[in-house]
């Protein structure tokens, strides 16, 4: 009869085995999706990721409403069909990619300037995996970021349309092209960035190396008046890309090249091939130095 | 269980680790004892794939670290600098730590709760204490509840309670059937948790044995005795065979080749008055420091720590 009460007594905490729960913990095997799982986690509990992407965000209906005001007020003299909607709509491409640039190469050089490598890796010790689970959320995250930017930008940009006469209209290829192409050209930039990143690994080279070539370098190649130099500063990686956010009518408004030898996608193409390169390049260091 | 054979490391031609071969048992603390910069640190990010080693392997369960397909399950790691992201709350830094291997969030909040970091886990790890750090780690290498636990250090930064919950935590890890491999510099800590030491030193393993027998290594107790007739004292024990003799004081005697016992037996039956006999282990330390002395990197000029006996070869007590 005093069964239940001795089953009462509470057992010392000290007797419970210090590692386990009631049974075993349950462990699985490391796999792709439970890596961006995690990555996913990592990212969305720093404090910088949001108001990066905050600011980022903000600069596509900030600027689009900027440039729409003042080209309302010259719009009169203009011919109809001058102006270019989606070109107006999508001002903040160059500010959004300062800023996500900063993000792709800080989410990984973040990592080894407080030591998170360690235990990063740790968690996925053949490395690749790793890499390319916070690859895809960095990356995911610049893309969705831009793409509701650019329909921010969109809506902002709206209450001059007529005023201007302009306006943005789905069945007209180029302006799908320039509304779509923002978020492509800007996530892959962003995987630049991350890739530069992964390769320096330090937040203040990488950061200055990525802007460098962005905002230095390749204008640079650009300006240098000798011929096969600006062919080729229209094959570099901004340029190159920026191919897909230029209006034909318009020009670049990324870049000062102004070489067209790349049809839009094309360009395209070129930026993501310099992607894969820096992104093989990130893989190969990372499976060989040490951490 | 971890066993190294051959593990070599090369920084262009400064060799930090040089061949280490050495077995971590499961149920038992081995302690990884060596002077700073004699290359434990290396060696335990070799162990866990985050430096390749120049030569040589290691397994950790069997199999090399990275070829395991639940690492956390099988080895939980404490490294010796803070590997978190300051920025991050110590949760979600588990949180993000178990969602590699599909751990949920119940696994999380026991570790925080086994670690004692329930009031701070929802805040920064960067506003964070070493001792707070240590535990967060320690946290992090139980996740998975693994069968072997690497710590680098553990015990570093924390207040005497942490020091003596680390200890008691380890020693019940061990008594689990775990296979537990700590380094740390403070060798009292050692002889107070450690079964079996790898002692090395310049990279090389200089002792790996049982801590009763690392401290043997250093030689055997000696008997000091207390006594205002010395000099007779001294004429009968020096008769006895083996027995050396040093006098240490106007009225102390330090007597090796003998024991209590028979230091008393002969004072007795000469009515020799004794004021003090005692059996004086050899202390960790000082083996320590005779195993270590001709492997310390940069010794002071000043230290009197030079190996006044042989220095035992590496593997001569396994």
């Amino acid at each position: 009869m005093t069964t239940s009460a001795r089953h009462a007594v509470p057992t010392p905490a000290t007797s419970a085995p210090a590692g386990r729960a009631q049974g075993r913990t349950p462990v699985h095997p490391v796999t792709f999706p439970r890596l961006v799982a995690a990555e996913w986690v990592k990212i969305r509990s720093l404090r910088s990721t949001w108001w990066a992407l905050a600011l980022a965000f903000v600069l596509f209906p900030l600027l689009a409403a900027m440039r729409s005001a003042s080209v309302a007020t010259i719009a009169d003299d203009a011919p109809p069909g001058f102006f270019v909607g989606p070109a107006y709509v999508t001002s903040g491409v160059t500010l959004a990619l300062l800023v996500l640039c900063g993000l792709g190469v800080v989410a990984v050089t973040g990592e080894y300037r407080t030591g998170q490598i360690r235990s990063t890796l740790a968690a996925a010790p053949t490395r690749l995996p790793a890499l390319w689970a916070k690859l895809t959320v960095v990356v995911g995250l610049a893309f969705a970021t831009a793409f509701v930017g650019t329909l921010a930008g969109w809506a902002a940009a709206a209450p001059w349309f007529d005023e201007i006469g302009m306006g943005v209209d789905l069945t007209d290829a180029e302006h799908v092209r320039l509304m779509i192409g923002v978020p492509l050209y800007l996530a892959a930039m962003t995987a630049l960035a991350y890739a530069i990143g992964a390769v320096i690994r330090s937040s203040a080279a990488g950061i200055t190396a990525v802007l460098g070539l962005v905002f230095v370098v390749e204008p640079a190649f650009a300006y240098i008046p000798w011929e096969p130099l600006q062919q080729l500063a229209g094959y570099l990686p901004t340029a190159a890309g920026a191919r897909l956010v230029t209006s034909d009518s318009i020009g670049s408004i990324v870049t000062g090249s102004g070489a067209t030898a790349l049809g839009p996608w094309e360009g395209y193409l070129v930026l993501l091939g310099w992607v894969a390169a820096a992104l093989v390049t990130a893989a190969v260091l990372l499976r060989r130095r040490d951490a | 269980m971890i066993e190294a054979h051959g593990l070599t490391k090369r920084y262009g031609d400064k060799t930090v680790v040089d061949g280490m071969t050495f077995t971590v048992q499961p149920g038992k603390v081995t302690g990884f004892l060596g002077p700073n910069g004699a290359g434990k640190s290396t060696t335990m990010r070799m162990i866990v794939g985050l430096d390749r080693p120049t030569a040589g392997s290691v397994t950790v369960n069997g199999r090399p670290y990275a070829q395991h397909r639940a690492p956390l399950g099988e080895v939980g790691v404490l490294l010796e600098a803070k590997a978190v992201h300051g920025g991050r709350s110590a949760r979600d830094h588990l949180l993000a730590q178990a969602a590699t291997h599909g751990i949920g969030a119940r696994r999380v909040d026991e570790v925080i709760d086994l670690t004692g970091l329930g009031p701070v886990a929802r805040r920064r790890a960067g506003t964070f204490s070493l001792g707070m750090g240590q535990r967060l780690g320690i946290a992090a290498a139980l996740l998975g509840d693994p069968q072997t636990l690497i710590l680098d250090e553990p015990v570093n930064g924390l207040d005497p309670e942490g020091v003596l919950w680390v200890r008691t935590l380890l020693r019940r890890l061990a008594a689990e059937g775990r296979a537990v491999f700590l380094s740390s510099h403070l060798m009292s800590e050692m002889a107070l948790t450690a079964d079996h030491l790898v002692v090395i030193g310049r990279g090389r393993v200089v002792a790996d044995a049982p801590v009763a027998d690392v401290i043997a290594l250093a030689g055997p107790p000696t008997v000091r005795v207390r006594t205002p007739d010395v000099r007779a004292l001294a004429a009968l024990l020096s008769r006895e065979p083996g027995v050396e003799l040093m006098s240490t004081g106007s009225d102390v005697l330090e007597v090796t080749g003998s024991t209590t016992a028979q230091v008393a037996a002969v004072a007795a039956t000469a009515a020799i008055p004794l004021h003090e006999l005692a059996s004086v282990q050899v202390s960790l330390e000082e083996a320590y420091l005779q195993l270590t002395g001709g492997e310390v990197e940069y010794r002071s000029s000043t230290s009197g720590t030079a190996p006044t006996t042989t220095r035992p070869t590496a593997g001569a007590h396994r």
